[in-house]
């Protein structure tokens, strides 16, 4: 707990906490204009309107459900991508400023010190999510209702994708510590960090369509290995035909957040820090 | 607390022994083994490059050794309880976050030990940077920064300290103060590891001396120990307008005499109380009679010559 103590107090006296959430604010207000457009210009088109082929998949992403999800989730995009972040500097932070000499000094027992970056990493997700869903909460209502979409606030399913949202901001936020454990140097891990995100989301979907187009649709199951996808898949609000199922998702986004944490866990445990 | 405080063999001893690192194709710390005793300052010497750090750091469980055992009062590091209670290391000036101010950094450091945060205001006075606790690092000079790493070290009120090369970067003033410091802290009983390459320094400050090269212990000892194990020391430094006559009298005695650029002598095999009577006796005017202590430099090149710290 002590260790969870200091770990939180190195984030708040930095600056870096509050320039991450200066830089989201912007970034919710750009998400919610778009999702706003998009509300809006999915509620008043007819199923006619699109191919045959995509009336199913139109039809699960028009329902009043699945429209409130999205903007009840809304800097979501961008918002993984902050905590992410924030988990490498968490990391590669101490590398950067060589404080971790100090903070291996003071606990020898790195395993201790890793799980509690973990769990502050965690807890800066958590206030980050908790911060977006309360501002969508008061926000999301008026797009709605501008759109005459119902508001769904009695809905289970909308609340599931809020508090998939929450699991999502967790996973990625231990993921970026992961990352930064395997990639001490600041840069290199937040530049990874960036293009597993953004590119590992539009390559992967490239890749995998040119792929599925000549061995078959089996192949488009493979989106679930690529961890920007999974997480997509895992906040959608229902369930979208022809794709694999939320819970794959999300269970495909775990096992890599168990696997960022316990390698990064086990690489520094053997680390020779000079 | 831990029982290793209360037990009797934690007195505060570093036993270093047979301890080797190995890297790729360089054994940096080659079976080095020695001890540090408590109630001293003990320099720890060798030339770049010789394995000061390394062994430092694999002492603090920072590195881990590949053979040999490192020990601080009887236990491994990473086997202490409360470290920061018994241990107290300054490693490198500038470890710190440069967007953190000084009295944060401890903070952190006082949350992560469990100790009471009036520690950390408590340390910066004990090293005289209250003034500067509320600015950030990166605005700190290197004296500062040393100062602060000090401070860091001294949370814990620590039984033992260890600092690698603390006076690097410090103007005379920091360094006097470094200095005074140390050795208060020595008196009190405590155990005092400083490396450092400032030999001169280390002549001031040191009680014992650990010399290394190439990762190999070559002499270790108290000061007065080594410096006199040495082969220059012994001569004589004397003046006289009658170098001629003085000459002559000493090697009656059997001593052997030599004259440098400057005209003068340099005597060995008569210390100085028989060249002044040996003077008198012939009526010789004496204007300096100085014996030659040997200084820690050239004893240190002496000792490590030919033991390259690049390897």
């Amino acid at each position: 707990m002590n260790l969870v103590r200091s770990e939180l107090l190195k984030i708040r006296s930095t600056n870096t906490w509050w320039v991450f959430g200066l830089i989201s604010l912007p970034l919710w207000v750009l998400t919610l204009l778009f999702n706003w457009l998009q509300t809006d210009a999915m509620s008043g088109l007819e199923s006619g309107d699109v191919p045959a082929d995509q009336a199913a998949q139109f039809e699960a992403l028009q329902q009043a459900d699945s429209l409130a999800a999205n903007i009840y989730t809304n800097g979501q995009f961008f918002g993984l991508l902050i905590v992410m972040l924030l988990g490498i500097i968490v990391v590669t932070s101490e590398f950067f400023h060589q404080t971790v000499t100090t903070t291996f000094l003071t606990v020898p027992h790195r395993t201790a010190v890793m799980t509690a970056k973990l769990i502050a990493a965690a807890i800066l997700a958590m206030v980050f999510w908790l911060v977006t869903t309360a501002l969508n909460l008061v926000f999301g209502p008026l797009v709605l209702n501008a759109s005459d979409v119902p508001l769904q606030l009695d809905s289970g399913g909308v609340w599931r994708a809020i508090g998939l949202n929450a699991l999502a901001y967790l996973l990625w936020s231990v993921l970026g510590v992961g990352i930064g454990v395997l990639i001490r140097s600041q840069i290199g891990a937040t530049v990874t960090g960036i293009l597993l995100y953004l590119g590992g989301s539009i390559g992967a979907v490239a890749v995998l369509s040119i792929l599925a187009s000549r061995y078959g649709d089996w192949i488009n199951n493979l989106q679930l290995v690529v961890p920007s996808l999974a997480s997509s898949l895992m906040v959608s609000g229902t369930e979208i035909p022809g794709s694999p199922p939320q819970w794959a998702g999300a269970a495909v986004l775990i096992g890599y957040a168990v696997v960022a944490g316990v390698i990064g866990t086990l690489t520094i445990r053997r680390r020779d820090i000079s | 607390m831990s029982d290793g405080q209360r037990s009797p063999t934690s007195n505060g001893q570093i036993v270093v022994s047979g301890l080797t690192k190995q890297y790729k194709s360089v054994r940096a710390v080659d079976n080095l083994s020695f001890t540090v005793a408590p109630g001293r300052v003990t320099g720890f010497l060798g030339p770049n490059g010789a394995g000061k750090t390394t062994t430092l750091r694999m002492l603090l469980n920072l590195v881990t050794p590949s053979g040999g055992s490192a020990t601080i009062g009887g236990h491994r590091y990473a086997d202490l309880t409360d470290p920061l209670r018994h241990v107290g290391a300054v490693l490198e000036a500038s470890s710190a976050h440069k967007g953190r101010t000084g009295i944060n950094h401890l903070r952190v450091i006082c949350a992560a030990a469990g100790l009471p945060k009036q520690r950390a205001e408590e340390a910066l006075a004990l090293v005289g940077l209250t003034p500067a606790a509320k600015r950030k690092f990166k605005g700190y000079s290197l004296g500062m920064k040393q100062r602060l790493g000090i401070a860091a070290a001294m949370l814990g009120d620590p039984r033992v300290l260890i600092l690698d090369e603390p006076a690097n970067g410090l103007d005379p003033e920091g360094i006097r103060w470094m200095r005074g410091f140390l050795k208060g802290l020595a008196h009190e009983g405590r155990t005092v590891l400083v490396s450092s390459h400032l030999l001169s320094e280390m002549q001031l400050l040191a009680d014992d001396v650990v010399i290394i090269a190439a990762g190999k212990l070559v002499r270790q000892g108290p000061v007065d120990q080594v410096l006199g194990s040495m082969a220059q020391s012994g001569r004589v430094r004397v003046r006289t307008p009658q170098a001629e006559e003085l000459v002559a009298v000493l090697r009656e005695q059997s001593a052997t005499v030599e004259t440098d650029e400057h005209g003068v002598l340099l005597v060995s095999g008569a210390d100085a109380s028989t060249i002044g009577r040996a003077a008198l006796a012939a009526k010789v005017e004496l204007h300096e009679l100085t014996p030659e202590r040997p200084d820690l430099e050239r004893v240190f090149l002496e000792l490590t010559a030919g033991k390259a710290g690049i390897r």
